[in-house]
């Protein structure tokens, strides 16, 4: 590509941005209509069918007949940001998806560059390490659910008595057994960028006489950030919106230490049947998520640009 | 170019229609009229995980039962829990179309009267189910809102009764006031056991006792609209439910994190000298357990803490009324054939071989009577004609979740041996709240 770039005159450009115009124009866009159609069930109609349910007073009572469900403007998001836990629930997610975050990237990238040599045994240690990711978050909360009880194996091990799935306590149980799941994300990831990683770059280093820290700072690293980049973003988002893992780990209503968002927006919806109210705080988290999505998206925008 | 999305959108509006439309067709559409030839009855009923083979059996024989009577066919559809089932009804309720028939769980009746989607039952329809003195009374008392506004069918009772260790009891006999029950739990807890087996994590029992306590004291918990969660009789219920593990210690502590069926499995193994709020399925697992041949149910205590009878305007229930009702959708295009079904399900000979089956006790008074007899069952079967219904209002549901709120979020201060009252009462305060504006909110 370099190369064509090198060779072609700078007189023919506008010759070129003429022939783009007239492929752009005869591109067969008709081909996306398949995908098209499904973003638009799938994505568009749903998400326009939330936004006019959270402008409805829809409950039990109105559900059969909903399009006939009173309009109330924005009181379902003023009750929500005023009346309900919602301003606590967002500050629990947000808080316990940040630290498993943060924690996640040591953890994926330490087992990423540990299995990147050649030993006996690595595919062994390499399957093992995505079991966490692989188990449905139903299993895995059903297995710690098991593991954190009052009279289960951590407190046996510990010897003390110490309440796990309620309580103060119950928000690191909730970030230590995220983390234990999300990390093979980041690990994936990490893993695949290094693979991407030419060989004679390490040659370049070694011939450099680059020490270990010197050549994973200053060479490996700078490789690594878009995937890493994208892993956190990814993980984020994951821990953000993960209903299963805290359902089945602390059911509901849910402890108010662990009272996250995708929970409270459930139990409004099928347990108190306010929909309105519900869909008005599905609305406000898919704000809140496109925060880090459109930092994420920028980055690489500007990554692209510069490149 | 411009063309395009309209296009696309033209495109995905028909192909949501045609979807829509394929799911309507594929619905019965025939007329009334029992020659059911050729025509299939949707019904949902719980998926039993005690008898799934045994259910599977079931399945098979009222459907067979039921097309040698009227040519129809019967297809059961299953769900897992209570929010699979939630599911599914608000799917159903909000397309219009779903299922023919659904069993509900009593206490899910009101929420369910209220979506307004199910049939009303007049006296013609009762007629064709045999009429409501085909029933058990008391078992009609969750059906709806007052006798002229039935949407409930009863299909199936599943009072709570307690569970008594014989052995360890000796000859005692188990109290009959919550105080009494208290003395004998602190008599029986020592040497790695306890008085009383309780779940305080599970999802519904903690709410039962409360409600209990507080209806025998004389708070409805409510009334005309009005909630009154902050009631003192009610602030004394949790304080003992909660005293009980907190500051009376006859409770394992480990029940802080127990679900009903983790309580069950203790006393099953004979850890504990009473298992309060458990229904006759229990007896399953009870009977393969350790303390097989060594246990009896007994009536729940009536007399609510710190009295010596159950209060003058208050109610000596021993159970919510438990089990499950038969609703009949408003959408179905076959009522008829859905009204026989439901007649053939209730019937004595049905009743009583589901009774056999599943161990669940029938609606149906001539079945029922004839159970009257067997003396494993008389607590039960006397728990069943003292069970009261819970409030018939479409705002239960949520009033039974700020119920159980107060107690799961007053489980952290246990640990500490103490009930920490202030913290009880700012609890109880936020219930009455919630309950009091899902109240207002009613329709």
């Amino acid at each position: 590509m370099s190369i064509t770039t090198e060779v072609r005159p700078a007189t023919s450009r506008p010759a070129t941005r003429k022939r783009r115009t007239v492929s752009r124009r005869q591109r067969p866009l008709w081909m996306l209509a398949p995908g098209g159609v499904l973003m638009v069930v799938v994505i568009l109609v749903p998400l326009a069918v939330a936004l006019l349910v959270s402008l409805l007073d829809l409950d039990q009572y109105t559900l059969r007949e909903w399009t006939g469900a009173p309009f109330i403007g924005l009181d379902n998001y003023v009750e929500a940001l005023t009346d309900t836990p919602l301003p606590h629930a967002i500050w629990i997610s947000v808080g316990y998806s940040v630290l498993v975050t943060v924690a996640t990237l040591p953890i994926g990238l330490a087992a990423a560059l540990a299995t990147q040599q050649r030993f006996r045994g690595r595919a062994l240690v390499r399957s093992a390490f995505l079991i966490p990711y692989v188990l449905p978050a139903f299993v895995v909360g059903t297995v710690w659910r098991t593991i954190l009880q009052p009279s289960g194996p951590v407190n046996a091990i510990l010897g003390e008595q110490h309440l796990w799935l309620n309580g103060p306590l119950s928000y690191w149980a909730l970030v230590v057994v995220q983390l234990w799941t999300s990390w093979p994300l980041v690990y994936l990831l990490a893993l695949s960028g290094l693979q991407g990683i030419d060989g004679e770059v390490h040659e370049a280093a070694a011939l450099d006489g680059a020490a270990w820290f010197a050549k994973l700072r200053y060479v490996i690293f700078p490789y690594l950030r878009g995937v890493l980049g994208l892993g956190l973003v990814i993980s984020f988002l994951h821990n953000l919106n993960n209903f299963t893992l805290p359902y089945v780990l602390f059911g509901v209503p849910a402890p108010h230490d662990v009272e996250v968002l995708p929970v409270l927006t459930y139990v409004e919806s099928f347990q108190n049947f306010r929909f309105g109210l519900s869909a008005a705080m599905a609305v406000l988290s898919l704000l809140l998520v496109s925060i880090p999505l459109a930092l994420y998206l920028r980055a690489v925008r500007l990554n692209s640009d510069e490149s | 170019m411009k063309r395009l999305p309209i296009l696309a959108a033209v495109c995905a509006a028909s192909l949501f229609l045609a979807a829509c439309g394929d799911d309507a067709s594929s619905d019965n559409s025939s007329d009334n009229g029992l020659s059911g030839a050729g025509k299939t009855l949707n019904v949902l009923v719980q998926a039993n995980t005690i008898y799934p083979e045994q259910q599977r059996a079931w399945f098979t024989e009222i459907n067979d039962k039921f097309k040698a009577q009227t040519g129809a066919e019967v297809k059961f559809e299953t769900f897992a829990s209570a929010n699979d089932e939630l599911t599914k009804i608000q799917t159903a309720v909000l397309s219009g179309q779903g299922p023919d028939i659904y069993s509900l769980g009593t206490t899910f009746t009101p929420t369910a009267y209220a979506t307004g989607a199910f049939l009303e039952l007049k006296d013609d329809d009762w007629k064709k189910l045999g009429g409501k003195e085909a029933f058990v009374p008391a078992t009609l008392g969750i059906s709806g809102p007052d006798a002229e506004h039935q949407v409930g069918i009863p299909f199936t009772s599943r009072p709570f009764v307690m569970a008594y260790n014989t052995e360890i009891l000796g000859t005692d006999k188990p109290a009959t006031t919550w105080d009494g029950l208290l003395e004998q739990a602190k008599k029986y807890t020592g040497n790695g056991r306890y008085g009383l087996a309780v779940a305080y994590a599970d999802g519904f029992d903690p709410w039962k006792f409360i409600w209990a306590m507080s209806v025998q004291a004389g708070n409805p918990l409510v009334k005309d609209k009005k909630a009154s969660l902050d009631d003192p009789a009610t602030l004394k219920a949790y304080q003992t439910y909660l005293g009980w593990l907190a500051t009376d210690k006859v409770v394992n502590p480990a029940a802080v994190g127990w679900k009903n069926a983790q309580a069950i499995a203790d006393f099953g193994a004979g850890k504990a000298a009473f298992l309060p709020m458990v229904s006759a399925t229990s007896k399953v697992t009870l009977d393969k357990s350790a303390v097989a041949g060594k246990y009896a149910y007994a009536i729940m205590p009536t007399v609510p803490p710190g009295a010596t009878s159950t209060a003058s305007n208050g109610v000596a229930a021993t159970s919510i009324l438990s089990g499950d009702n038969l609703v009949v959708a408003k959408y179905t295009k076959n009522k008829d054939l859905a009204l026989a079904l439901v007649k053939l399900l209730t019937s004595p000979e049905q009743q009583e071989s589901y009774y056999k089956t599943f161990g669940e006790l029938p609606t149906n008074a001539t079945a029922a009577k004839k159970l009257q007899s067997d003396p494993a069952l008389a607590a039960i079967i006397d728990s069943a004609s003292k069970a009261a219904g819970t409030p018939f209002n479409g705002a239960w549901s949520q009033v039974q979740l700020a119920l159980l709120n107060v107690v799961v979020q007053s489980i952290p201060s246990l640990q500490a041996g103490k009930v920490d009252d202030a913290k009880l009462k700012s609890l109880v305060a936020d219930a009455q709240k919630a309950a009091q504006d899902a109240l207002d909110k009613q329709k």
